[in-house]
């Protein structure tokens, strides 16, 4: 593993791969990253959000028209959140799914100032720019908006969630991750779970993370 | 319309060719007419193409610049007035105005086109020489129109007199001092090709600029402007181009203003 | 650059006033990552020079009629603070040096970020001088270069800039404010390195074919110092 910056080549040959442009038929890093020559993968150690199908992210209600809810982000995409589709059959049901209303038909009360988690159901390109057309509302009462680099986003949530978990377990905080790079915590120990994701943020790059972290919530917790 | 003959210019530059059968570096016609405002005490208008630029000379008496105190003041300013063209807006100066005055501030600055020195009257008076680039009609190229025009006014301008308080700009006066000329080359870059005196058309979709100001020995000014980038091999051939092709504007100046 | 009737000698016995060889930088000092608002920024001392950069976004276009569709719009203000100079108090609020400077920073900025990538958006790149000494938009524009690089927004490759000018007939590096002042020709010019691509080339003065062509590869040999100077503050954070 070696660390690379943009501009440094990362293949003779074009390459397909995220974080990296081909020119000339060669293949060069756009962003700071860890180069694994054997395996060839590239993981940035800083990036912007680019958002994807199915990304849970989490957000401010902006504004609130004819019931549609524009969210605040923190990205240069704007979300928007619809109406839920008119039922189909009866009052508030769609018989596609016996007749029981779905979680996503189910439509939250926004106020604008409002936090939300969503998932994002389509990246459209309008006119002037980029609209991301969310779903599944989740308005979050309560609790503490943590702003993480989008890169260290990964970290906070570690291999298949262990880190998220330990976090959760370690400061009995409730911890929801947006991919923008938004993490809203609730629960007994936010200021630990707070000082928790900003050393993950801090020495991300860093090996024995996770051991590190376990250090610091056992010591905070013992004090008490 | 942009799209269109962006189109247009790229399928014609494909074949070698420009609009209105131009050699990649070939300038359109140029015309200089001399003292077409003879209340200012030196005036040109030129035209390339369709491009028309109009610089007025104007001398004042006032204070020298605190770093130099015993010489006098050049102050170049540029207007792209709003009936020059449908994209030009009234308010104040954009930054491409900004720029645009203020690279041909620094060729004639250079290439010491006003004698200074010899606007010098007496401590803490000296003379400053307005030069004021109006953008009469916009297709291309005001940077080589506005340097044209400049060295053209002020290498034919009146030099006023400072008797007794009085600032007397009629009657019998010579000349402006003037110790240098200059000229410039402006070239365009669209896709990979480089074209000499860009159009309108050539401008929209030029990616960069490079403006080479010289006078028959050495560069005098340059500037590099948009997005997109010239190597370093592109650099040395457009200088040897400046060198080449200055010498036609030279000589139109030098006719303009008789000698 | 220009004259004055008490100009100094900038080269005696060879040497420059600050004891410079004709081709040397005077020292260079980045660090990356100073400003916790910002989305990257650095520190950069270079000479007497202290430039601090900052990249904010990329994020929605601002008023929403600059927008561009295709791709982000990059704003960039550089500025030199009222107490940078060792003359006198400066003027605050953009001049017209500033603007021209703002101008072809941001263009500079244009050929590398990946502009396509955001369309709608808009990044804003500031360039503060806090201490002035001559060579301002080369300092400006390698520190903001470290600055976009590590906030993490796609670019192609990471430009410096360094000037070269002329001292009587000899072409002289990274000129100081001094040399600026009573140099025979200053020409500052910005590089993509990876392909030697030319980004900012200004220049006034007097100078030969010849001469601009010694300028161009004694920039470019200091642009391998520079080079590894911001790739050093870079890789400093990560280690």
């Amino acid at each position: 593993m070696r660390i690379i910056l943009p501009g440094d080549k990362i293949s003779d040959n074009p390459v397909r791969m995220e974080n990296a442009i081909v020119e000339n038929g060669k293949t060069y890093a756009t962003v700071m990253g860890m180069l694994d020559d054997e395996h060839g993968s590239f993981i940035p150690l800083e990036s912007v959000w680019y958002p994807r199908q199915g990304d849970f992210v989490i957000g401010i209600v902006e504004n609130s028209k004819n019931n549609v809810h524009t969210v605040q982000l923190d990205s240069p995409f704007r979300g928007l959140i619809l109406p839920p589709p008119r039922p189909r059959f009866g009052r508030g049901r769609d018989d596609r799914f016996g007749g029981r209303p779905q979680r996503e038909e189910r439509q939250e009360i926004l106020r604008v100032g409002d936090v939300v988690s969503c998932f994002v159901k389509d990246v459209k390109r309008e006119a002037d720019q980029i609209i991301l057309i969310l779903e599944r509302p989740r308005r979050l009462f309560g609790g503490k908006l943590v702003e993480v680099r989008p890169s260290k986003i990964p970290r906070v949530i570690g291999k298949a969630s262990t880190m998220l978990k330990q976090l959760e377990d370690g400061t009995k905080c409730t911890i929801l991750v947006g991919l923008n790079g938004i993490v809203w915590m609730k629960g007994e120990n936010v200021p630990l779970a707070q000082k928790a994701i900003n050393k993950i943020q801090e020495e991300a790059h860093i090996s024995g993370l996770t051991e590190r972290v376990t250090e610091l919530l056992a010591s905070q917790n013992g004090g008490s | 319309m942009r799209a269109e003959n962006e189109e247009y210019i790229l399928e014609m530059l494909g074949k070698g060719a420009r609009e209105h059968e131009r050699e990649h570096m070939q300038y359109r016609e140029i015309k200089i007419q001399t003292n077409t405002i003879p209340h200012a005490e030196g005036s040109a208008t030129v035209d390339i193409g369709n491009t028309k630029v109009l610089v007025g000379v104007k001398l004042a008496v006032g204070a020298p610049l605190p770093d130099k105190p015993d010489e006098g003041a050049l102050v170049t300013g540029a207007e792209l007035l709003p009936l020059a063209s449908a994209e030009y807006e009234t308010g104040p100066p954009s930054p491409e105005a900004i720029e645009f005055a203020r690279v041909v501030d620094r060729g004639i600055r250079a290439a010491e086109v006003v004698d200074l020195d010899a606007l010098f009257i007496e401590k803490d008076k000296v003379w400053t020489t307005f030069v004021d680039i109006y953008v009469l009609n916009y297709d291309g190229n005001l940077f080589d129109a506005a340097t044209l025009a400049s060295t053209t006014a002020l290498l034919g301008a009146r030099m006023p007199k400072y008797e007794d308080g009085n600032v007397i700009r009629e009657g019998n006066l010579g000349r402006l001092k003037t110790k240098g000329s200059v000229t410039s080359c402006t070239f365009a870059k669209v896709g990979k090709n480089v074209l000499l005196d860009p159009n309108g058309n050539e401008e929209r979709i030029m990616s960069a600029r490079l403006t080479i100001a010289n006078d028959q020995d050495v560069v005098k000014a340059m500037q590099k402007g948009l997005r997109g980038s010239f190597s370093y091999k592109e650099l040395t051939d457009l200088v040897d181009a400046t060198f080449d092709k200055s010498k036609q504007l030279r000589d139109m100046v030098n006719k303009a203003v008789g000698e | 650059m220009g004259g004055g009737k008490n100009k100094p000698e900038l080269i005696v016995d060879g040497k420059r006033t600050d004891g410079r060889a004709f081709d040397e930088l005077r020292p260079i000092k980045i660090e990356a990552g100073v400003l916790k608002n910002a989305e990257g920024s650095a520190y950069l001392e270079w000479g007497n020079n202290k430039v601090l950069a900052a990249v904010y976004g990329p994020k929605e276009a601002q008023p929403k009629h600059i927008a561009d569709p295709d791709r982000a719009i990059i704003k960039c203000r550089y500025q030199m603070a009222p107490f940078s100079s060792l003359e006198e108090h400066n003027r605050s609020g953009p001049n017209r040096r500033a603007i021209e400077i703002s101008k072809v920073t941001k263009e500079v900025f244009e050929n590398v970020i990946l502009l396509d990538n955001f369309p709608g958006s808009e990044i804003d790149i500031f360039v503060e001088v806090l201490q002035s000494d001559g060579g301002t938009r080369a300092a400006g524009i390698t520190a903001a270069a470290v600055a976009v690089a590590s906030s993490g927004i796609p670019m192609r490759d990471i430009p410096y800039a360094v000037s070269a000018g002329k001292a009587g007939d000899q072409i002289i590096l990274d000129l100081n404010k001094i040399e600026d002042n009573y140099s025979d020709a200053d020409m500052p010019v910005a590089i993509a390195p990876r392909n030697n691509d030319i980004l900012l080339l200004q220049m006034d003065g007097s100078l030969s074919k010849e001469q601009v062509s010694k300028a161009m590869e004694m920039i470019q040999k200091a642009g391998e110092t520079v080079t590894k100077l911001q790739r050093d503050a870079l890789e400093a954070r990560y280690r």
